[in-house]
């Protein structure tokens, strides 16, 4: 279980998707641990490795405070939901559900990967009336770019209603959900890829707790596993956060998207199993 | 000392606090009666059935899963303070539309912890 966990942070880490999305399939698929404990020990590791992540690129001004904020009234608004719906499902018998869109989530999330591999800064649009209203500015210092980045983000409300799926899907599965958090800023609100993956690192945090909280109370968090859990994807985090930027490679990111797809798959087949 | 620091050092401190206490909780794991369910993936023991008022008086008392509990909920209780800290930040720079969000993002988060499990239980 240990060495699950760690090597969940290590790929979390590197395709900055966090934990949870390889957690909760290997827990599930090859431990045969109950997929509420898998999500509940998941949910809550989030948590550890988005607070131990966000701590270093707040410092660093990379993440919108602001603009992370404004999206938190929908994440944790969704991710209430979430958590709520997951605990119907689950008394209902109706688990198989959860691995299908498990699965499918998995399958979506490798598109924000693809692109993130190029580090291009976002098309000029017009600011609109949210991005005066909301604040929707900043600026930061680009290292790959050795000059300072000045952006604004547009379409609020738009940001806003991913956010809340985002969240939702983040309390139904167990996950950060950082991937449609990313496509919330950079697609909707047109914020650069580097503002959008720090601020959904530093949101990640504050959806997980949310949903931990009910999580807590459904009984889905056994404390060694969730424990072990914890530790161990840090561990691993810390690993891929060390090794990050020494790695140029795109193989190895097209490995690391092979076992996503893999797992996406094997997501989906057992969830199909199960219904029948 | 910029309030973005003190956010950043809370979030840290928080994490190290939770897993020193998460650590020290699994050395004295070895004390506990029930350890073969503890350990088993089907475990009945899940917080459910654990009141989560009597984990900081066990915890001190020296019980190992009590010091893992504690030690989850400091991490729930981490972005909670951060949270906190973000409405005094947004307060003092007299921005009141984001002090209303920034309140907003708190009541969710104490309606998910102490409001509804009142109703779901």
């Amino acid at each position: 279980m240990l060495l699950a966990s760690i090597l969940s942070g290590f790929i979390g880490s590197l395709t900055g998707l966090g934990g949870g999305t390889v957690l909760v399939p290997l827990y599930t698929l090859f431990l045969a641990i109950p997929i509420q404990y898998a999500a509940g020990a998941s949910l809550i590791s989030t948590i550890a490795t988005s607070s131990g992540a966000a701590s270093a690129y707040v410092r660093d001004r990379i993440t919108n405070v602001r603009i992370g904020m404004g999206l938190e009234i929908a994440t944790t608004t969704g991710s209430i939901v979430g958590s709520l719906t997951a605990y119907y499902i689950y008394e209902h018998h109706l688990a198989y559900i959860l691995y299908i869109i498990f699965g499918i989530v998995i399958l979506t999330s490798v598109y924000p990967q693809l692109k993130k591999v190029s580090f291009e800064l976002p098309k000029y649009m017009d600011p609109d009336w949210t991005t005066r209203v909301f604040k929707l500015y900043g600026k930061y210092y680009d290292e790959a770019l050795k000059r300072e980045v000045e952006y604004y983000g547009i379409r609020w409300w738009l940001g806003e209603i991913i956010m809340f799926f985002a969240g939702m899907i983040s309390g139904l599965l167990g996950i950060g959900s950082g991937a449609l958090k990313v496509i919330g800023m950079d697609w909707a609100m047109n914020l650069p890829i580097k503002v959008s993956t720090t601020t959904s690192n530093f949101m990640i945090g504050v959806t997980a707790a949310t949903g931990s909280s009910l999580y807590w109370v459904f009984g889905y968090i056994q404390p060694v596993m969730a424990g072990v859990t914890a530790i161990g994807v840090l561990i691993g985090a810390f690993i891929g956060s060390k090794i990050l930027p020494k790695i140029r490679n795109v193989r190895l990111r097209m490995i690391f998207l092979a076992i996503l797809i893999f797992l996406g798959i094997e997501m989906i087949v057992r969830g199909v199993e199960l219904a029948r | 000392m910029d309030i973005n620091d003190i956010i950043g050092y809370t979030l840290r401190i928080g994490v190290i606090i939770s897993v020193i206490l998460i650590l020290i909780g699994f050395a004295l794991l070895y004390k506990e009666p029930n350890l073969t369910d503890l350990l088993s993936p089907h475990s009945k023991t899940n917080t459910s059935v654990i009141n989560p008022v009597s984990v900081p008086t066990q915890a001190i008392h020296g019980d190992g899963l009590a010091l893992i509990l504690l030690g989850l909920m400091v991490l729930v209780a981490t972005p909670v303070v951060r949270v906190l800290l973000g409405i005094i930040d947004f307060a003092r720079q007299k921005d009141w539309l984001y002090t209303a969000i920034t309140v907003i993002v708190f009541f969710n988060l104490m309606l998910a912890i102490f409001i509804l499990p009142h109703f779901v239980k």
